[in-house]
């Protein structure tokens, strides 16, 4: 599998409701309109339940607008039905989540190789990629250990190596450094930014944390799910 | 898909998974056991029907309800093709050995010289050859009808018998019809027999064999004052000779002709109990299915539960798996194999068990179980026909685990 292309993705007029038409319903994001170049480092902050993580959700094809369109390079994928959302997001994201969600039963090197294998990537392939990343995170010789068998740091490290596992070009961080110590989170810093700018990847990170949207190009900041404020450094 | 299935869940719900394969295996070995265990009873008696050493019955209803039984005999030797006759008359009696307590037994009244040649393989090793009973034709002491020859008062008794009641050949036995020794009349024991296993249990253990007309004079049976029955037999078993025991078309002629001398009484053929025996074997198995099938469905029900649990526990790693874009039907398919994997050792267990079953009702039950589970036949159709049921009813059971996997949202199961 060759490395994805990082697209242009475009959000017109998307909305999100939670349980919509019913008299309980949350509006997650509000008519979003918002368009990330590929290659971009973009980061999103903001108070919570402002809509961040339903946004990185929208851009990542993990859920589905209530209203308005999500493009990839100018395609309609929003819409799409799950079948093709799933392999999209198979190929071209890369999921990092704040608790990590590595698979428990699965070691470092199997959790790592689980996208890989579901892309069906050959056998020897897949094993020598995810040794590769293992290594590139700094994980030699964790291959068979289990979560349970590593730091939290350590933890996250494989999970950023499972995320790049299908060279994905878009990466969408959730909070990454969110359940780690400072110098672990400089470590998960360090990492990203240099797949990134090794990959010509996108990365859009959620954050509270101002040193992790210190290190973005572009900052956008939420509010009662819209878009309040959307900077760029020079 | 990797380990996510059965070995690394193995890890993680051992506890589960062992009980849901102990709940299959359990379900599994009912059915093993009733129907190898029933099949082989069947086949055996089939097979006691198929090597007997006669051919034809004539039967009828009522107690001892053949009269004239020894005239009848005659008629049914002069038929073409006819081997032997042998009416046979079984009373349960009281025999007294010395002063001691009676013994309950079944007595046979029998024609000597027509009796041993309805004996089967299995039956003629049993037996003397020829029985020392005295008189064969049984006609001396008959003398027409009027019980006035002389009789030898010989018996054989069975070895069991002889075996609890200390009687050896020489010795002589009272038999009487009630518990009253002075009503009883003595007997000289000239021979013992072998019991055949039966599934009927030890009923025929405790039995003696003596001349007809002796028995049916020593029950009341013989002249037939006021409402017995004269000459009474219970049935008349019939062999024939050369081609007729091959040949169905004149075995059939046979019985026609037995028919036509005794139309109010009922003609069966070996084949035709046969055939019924394996149509009321049919039915039993229908049964045991039917007993069986509650069984598989507590079994696969709690294995639907242990799926089910296993979907709710892994959730979230459902919601991960997804989220990283693995389609739905790996997930579905994991769940599938699963419960593929874990009906399949239940069964293989059950199977096993089931054997191991038979074999502790071989060691340690009952005479009559023993040689039930000695007779067990494990058909292999039809234990891969039960493995294969039991895969195909898991699918069903994985369909319900695998539809609450892929009602999922991830969103909500990453929260």
């Amino acid at each position: 599998m060759n490395p994805v292309a990082a697209p242009t993705i475009e959000l017109t007029g998307v909305t999100r409701t939670y349980r919509a038409g019913q008299p309980e319903e949350v509006p997650a994001l509000r008519g979003v309109d918002l368009t990330i170049a590929g290659g971009e480092f973009v980061s999103v902050e903001g108070p919570s339940g402002c809509g961040k993580t339903t946004l990185l959700n929208l851009l990542g094809l993990l859920d589905a607008a209530t209203r308005g369109e999500i493009r990839w390079d100018g395609r309609p994928v929003g819409s799409r039905p799950e079948r093709e959302r799933a392999r999209l997001r198979l190929e071209g994201v890369g999921f990092i989540f704040q608790r990590f969600y590595l698979l428990p039963t699965l070691t470092a090197q199997e959790n790592v190789e689980l996208p890989m294998r579901a892309a069906r990537v050959p056998r020897a392939e897949r094993t020598r990629r995810a040794s590769e990343l293992l290594r590139e995170v700094g994980l030699a010789g964790k291959e068979r250990s289990f979560p349970h068998q590593l730091s939290g740091g350590e933890e996250q490290r494989v999970a950023v190596a499972r995320a790049l596992g299908n060279r994905p070009g878009l990466l969408l961080a959730d909070e990454p450094t969110g359940e780690l110590d400072s110098g672990n989170a400089t470590a998960i810093l360090d990492l990203l930014e240099r797949v990134r700018s090794d990959r010509s990847a996108t990365l859009v990170v959620v954050t509270h944390n101002p040193e992790v949207a210190g290190r973005a190009r572009r900052h956008l900041t939420m509010r009662d799910g819209r878009i309040a404020s959307d900077l760029r450094e020079a | 898909m990797m380990r996510l299935g059965f070995g690394a869940q193995l890890r993680h719900h051992r506890l589960q998974q062992v009980l849901a394969v102990v709940a299959v295996a359990t379900a599994v070995s009912l059915p093993v056991v009733l129907i190898s265990v029933g099949g082989g009873v069947s086949q055996h008696e089939l097979a006691s029907l198929q090597n007997a050493g006669y051919q034809i019955v004539v039967s009828a209803a009522g107690v001892h309800g053949i009269a004239n039984a020894h005239a009848l005999t005659d008629r049914i030797l002069a038929i073409p093709s006819v081997a032997a006759a042998s009416p046979v008359l079984s009373v349960p009696m009281d025999a007294f050995v010395g002063s001691g307590a009676p013994t309950a037994v079944l007595a046979e009244g029998i024609i000597p010289g027509q009796f041993t040649p309805t004996l089967g393989p299995a039956e003629n090793g049993l037996f003397p050859n020829p029985l020392p009973l005295g008189d064969p034709t049984d006609r001396v002491h008959f003398a027409n009808g009027t019980y006035t020859g002389p009789a030898t008062w010989d018996v054989l008794i069975s070895s069991p018998l002889a075996q609890a009641d200390g009687v050896s050949v020489g010795a002589r036995v009272a038999l009487g019809p009630s518990t009253n020794q002075s009503q009883a009349v003595a007997f000289n024991v000239t021979g013992t027999f072998g019991v055949p296993p039966t599934a009927l249990g030890p009923t025929g253990a405790f039995a003696i064999v003596l001349p007809l007309s002796d028995l049916q004079v020593l029950t009341g049976f013989a002249a037939g004052p006021g409402a017995a029955v004269a000459d009474a037999a219970d049935s008349i078993e019939v062999a024939v000779s050369g081609s007729a025991t091959s040949n169905p078309t004149e075995l059939d002629q046979i019985q026609s002709e037995v028919q036509a001398l005794v139309p109010y009484y009922g003609v069966s053929s070996l084949d035709q109990e046969a055939q019924q025996l394996q149509s009321a074997s049919a039915v039993l198995t229908g049964f045991y299915l039917a007993l069986s099938s509650v069984a598989l469905t507590v079994g696969l029900l709690f294995l639907a539960l242990v799926l089910v649990r296993r979907v709710e526990v892994g959730r979230r790693s459902i919601g991960i798996r997804r989220a990283l874009g693995l389609p739905r039907r790996a997930i579905a398919a994991e769940i599938v194999g699963d419960g593929l994997v874990l009906a399949f050792l239940g069964s293989v267990l059950g199977v096993v068990g089931g054997y191991f079953v038979v074999e502790a009702l071989g060691a340690w039950g009952s005479s009559v179980v023993q040689d039930a589970a000695r007779w067990t036949i494990f058909d292999p159709t039809t234990l891969v026909a039960i493995v294969a049921g039991v895969l195909a009813l898991s699918l069903l059971a994985s369909a319900v685990a695998t539809r609450a996997a892929l009602r999922i949202e991830i969103t909500e199961a990453l929260r």
